[in-house]
């Protein structure tokens, strides 16, 4: 053991500092050591170093070995992990001690506690680290740049990266990022001026981002030597930024074209701002605007302000959510109906603090609704009162609505018709009609149609209706209900039935008259032009026999002329006055009558007769021209009954709605209908060869029942018979 | 010798056959009249003459009102007769009806010479022949 060693006062030494020997156990140390290692036991002499400094570790017993064995001087700085996670930062310094023949016989060991100023680097580069805050210097005596670590990662560059004033400018976007930071640094330069900016980068990976770079110049003598500053990635932040200031413009725009009015009304120092929207809104100047509750309750219609201050105090209060509508009365006296929702902040204990709400014109709107609503109400108004019936129709047919001109034209009760479908009451024959028309509407293809066409009335008469089908559509165009107008037109029907009908007899009485005076201008003149013949052979005859003989043929002619005028004032008799004499009459009592008389005829005939009539069956006739009608009908069978036959006489009656039909069959000779149909009722037509047939009976018979509003039909074959179908009123 | 060898009378009015047969005889007209009362009959006599090969009548006075069948129809009839001679008949429509109806359709019938009012008398006939004269020489 050298004893020099003894003799320095090592304990006094003003550094930590410890000797140990060759196998590391404490040889001596100064009181700086212990208070450095900050050791609980002071008496740390003879114990070997492991045991003594707290949390070794393994590359500290790496620097004592190699400073053994090396001879050279060891420094670390080394941190020591507590078991318990705490840790503790050591800068050591140890070199070996050597005897005047250069054997090492132990070491000589300095300590720093570097716990805090490691701490304090660490969180430096954490906080750059997180902040993506670096750092960068030019110098401008050597004309060197130098990046931190930090400001090279933000640039993309490796590591080793060495840039300079020209490369770092360049990194800068071109255009108005480079001008400004060029002129930024120059400034800094020339005048000292620092800067703190925002600049867009173009980093080595072709990555845009933006970076806030800050600066300032150092002046020595009044020369700048030295510009330094901090360079930060703020990308994430800038887009965001950028983003919600898109985000805000948009929303500034929406709400403006929107026209959206957007308040927020502080509640505890009653501050009431508003957007721009709400200025147009309220016709108020922004200059003059008192941002207060008051400003704004006075602009609301005096009808619906103690309504709103209810309102707006049961949202503060929490009962109830803002969502409401009002009036205001601008400056000019208009008036603005305002739809109004708002939302409530609070603060971290729940009380309210704001409010922030909506404000929207909704007087188009309301307008567009009131006329709507004065629209339904007139059409519900013509609807009720229209003397045409109406009704709204469903899809399915069913009734809907039904005013009461319809209920009065089919004579159901509104009730009993909402329980009926259109198909229920429209007449058979016509409802395929209506339901093709009716399709395309259903189909998307029609809009509208109308039809004419027949419901049955309650009482189960028959009503005539123009019919008109209109679809309306829903908001989304589809098919909804229909819109039906029904026009009664069953009088006017009734109407056109009987004028018809006069037609029919005033074309029938035309072509009778003609008739007639065809008749009259033939027959009358007929023996007339013989009468005139005969009178002026009579004159020239000389010879008596022949005188006779012509004598004999004027009293003929003048016979004859003498029945035409009779026929004929028989037919004028008919067809004028018939219609005074015409009453209830009991067809088979008529039928039984005409029989009897000429029963002796037909026994003689040996006619077989079948007379089957209901004795209910009463019509509407001229007694003695029903008779006559019966007579000339039964003696016209005999007369030109068939003799290869027993003469049958079948006379039948139906009713037909107000007729009674009266069929006259016989099974005689039958009449060529091809041939004779046509002029079978005329004058002096006949056509069979028979000594009696004078060609009046049926001529006469014909207009009998024309003028009590009857009609006959014939129906024929040759040797088959005949069949006479005379149709009489019954009431 | 008379004008025509035969003529035949249909008219179902005894005094205007007589009227017609009167004249004829005044104006030497026809050596032989055959008379029909109906145009069934004519019809049905007419055929049976050409049947048996007897030459048709020249002319015929043609009544319009008669039963069974009448003027009309005896001339839609007698156009219908299968035989060549028919077209050479010289047929006249005789009435008493002035219905212009009458006159307009008789004018339709090719066959039919003309439309003549009753009653017949001699200058008709003589007229007729002279104009029958010109048109056939």
């Amino acid at each position: 053991m050298d004893t020099t060693v003894h003799t320095i006062p090592i304990q006094e030494a003003p550094i930590a500092l410890a000797t140990v020997d060759r196998n590391f156990y404490f040889l001596n140390c100064s009181d700086q050591w212990l208070e450095e290692i900050n050791l609980g036991d002071k008496n740390i002499m003879g114990k070997p170093i492991y045991e003594v400094i707290p949390n070794i570790p393994a590359e500290f017993t790496n620097l004592l070995e190699n400073c053994l064995t090396t001879g050279n001087i060891q420094e670390e700085e080394l941190r020591h992990l507590s078991p318990e996670g705490s840790s503790a930062w050591y800068k050591w310094r140890i070199k070996p001690y050597k005897t005047s023949n250069n054997t090492t016989v132990g070491l000589i060991i300095t300590c720093l506690n570097t716990t805090n100023t490691k701490r304090a680097k660490e969180l430096l580069r954490d906080a750059e680290n997180v902040a993506k805050m670096g750092g960068w210097d030019l110098d401008l005596i050597t004309n060197t740049v130098y990046w931190s670590n930090i400001t090279k990662v933000i640039h993309e560059v490796p590591l080793d990266y060495e840039p300079n004033l020209e490369t770092g400018i360049n990194f800068y976007k071109e255009g108005e990022s480079r001008k400004t930071i060029t002129k930024l640094v120059h400034n800094a330069i020339m005048y000292g001026e620092p800067w703190d900016t925002e600049l867009q980068l173009i980093t080595a990976k072709g990555r845009e981002i933006w970076v806030r770079t800050k600066g300032k110049a150092e002046f020595i003598n009044g020369k700048c030597i030295r510009v330094f500053g901090l360079f930060q990635d703020i990308d994430d932040q800038k887009r965001a930024e950028i983003k919600s200031t898109q985000i805000q413009e948009r929303l500034d725009l929406a709400t403006s074209v929107a026209q959206i009015g957007i308040w927020e009304y502080n509640v505890h120092e009653d501050i009431l701002e508003w957007n721009e929207q709400m200025y147009e809104l309220y016709g108020v100047k922004k200059e003059g605007f008192k941002g207060v509750y008051d400003t704004w309750k006075a602009c609301v219609h005096p009808d619906d302000k103690a309504r709103c201050q209810q309102e707006f105090d049961m949202a503060l209060a929490g009962t109830q959510e803002f969502k409401t509508q009002f009036r205001i009365i601008k400056p000019d006296g208009s008036i603005k109906h305002i739809k109004a929702n708002a939302g409530l902040f609070k603060d971290t204990n729940g009380n309210i603090t704001k409010m922030v709400g909506t404000n929207w014109d909704i007087t188009d709107q309301i307008n567009a609704q009131l006329r709507l609503d004065k629209n339904k109400e007139s059409f519900k108004g013509s609807f009720e009162s229209s003397s045409v019936g109406m009704a709204l129709v469903a899809k399915d047919g069913s009734w809907m609505d039904v005013n009461n001109s319809l209920c009065l034209s089919l004579g159901y009760t509104r009730k009993e018709l909402l329980n009926l479908t259109f198909q229920d009451i429209t007449h058979p024959e016509d409802l395929d009609k209506d339901l093709s028309h009716l399709q395309p509407l259903l189909d998307g293809t029609g809009d509208s149609y109308q039809i004419e066409k027949r419901y049955f009335h309650k009482t189960g008469r028959i009503v005539y209706v123009v019919l008109t089908v209109t679809a309306v559509k829903g908001i989304e165009g589809n098919l909804s209900h229909f819109i039906s107008q029904i026009m009664d037109i069953t009088p006017r029907i009734e109407a056109k039935k009987k004028s018809d009908q006069f037609l029919e007899i005033t074309k029938n009485q035309n072509n009778s008259l003609l008739n007639f005076a065809h008749i009259v201008s033939h027959n009358l003149r007929s023996h007339s032009s013989n009468l005139s013949m005969l009178s002026n052979y009579l004159l020239e005859e000389e010879e008596e026999n022949e005188r006779k003989i012509i004598e004999r043929m004027i009293f003929d002619a003048s016979d004859s002329l003498h029945e035409t005028v009779e026929h004929l004032n028989e037919v004028v008799q008919i067809t004028t006055g018939a219609q005074e004499q015409m009453r209830e009459v009991d067809l088979n009592n008529s039928i039984m009558n005409v029989e009897k008389n000429i029963s002796a005829l037909l026994s003689e005939k040996n006619v077989e007769c079948d007379i089957n009539i209901d004795p209910k069956h009463k019509v509407k006739a001229v007694p003695a021209y029903l008779d006559s009608v019966l007579l000339n009908l039964f003696t016209n069978s005999i007369k030109y009954s068939s003799p290869l036959r027993k003469p049958k006489i079948t006379v039948t009656s139906k009713k037909m709605g107000k007729n009674i039909i009266v069929d006259f069959k016989d099974n005689g000779l039958g009449i060529n209908m091809k041939r004779h149909g046509k002029k079978l009722f005329g004058m002096y037509k006949t056509f069979h060869q028979h000594e009696d047939a004078k060609g009046i009976g049926l001529f006469i018979t014909k207009n009998q029942i024309e003028a009590m509003d009857g009609k006959i039909e014939v129906e024929s074959a040759v040797d088959k018979g005949t069949t006479f179908r005379v149709t009489l009123n019954a009431e | 010798m008379a004008k025509f060898k035969n003529s035949c009378i249909i008219d179902d009015d005894p005094i205007s056959v007589f009227g017609i047969k009167r004249s004829m005889k005044e104006t030497n007209f026809s050596d032989n009249v055959v008379v029909y009362t109906n145009g069934q009959d004519a019809l049905d006599g007419l055929t049976k003459m050409i049947d048996e090969g007897k030459k048709l009548p020249s002319i015929i006075f043609l009544d319009l009102n008669m039963p069974i069948m009448d003027g009309w129809e005896f001339l839609d009839d007698f156009i219908k007769i299968p035989n060549t001679n028919t077209d050479k008949v010289i047929i006249f429509i005789v009435s008493s009806s002035m219905d212009p109806r009458d006159i307009i359709k008789a004018k339709n019938y090719n066959m039919v010479n003309n439309y003549i009012l009753k009653p017949i008398l001699r200058k008709d006939l003589v007229r007729l022949m002279s104009e029958l004269d010109i048109k056939q020489p």
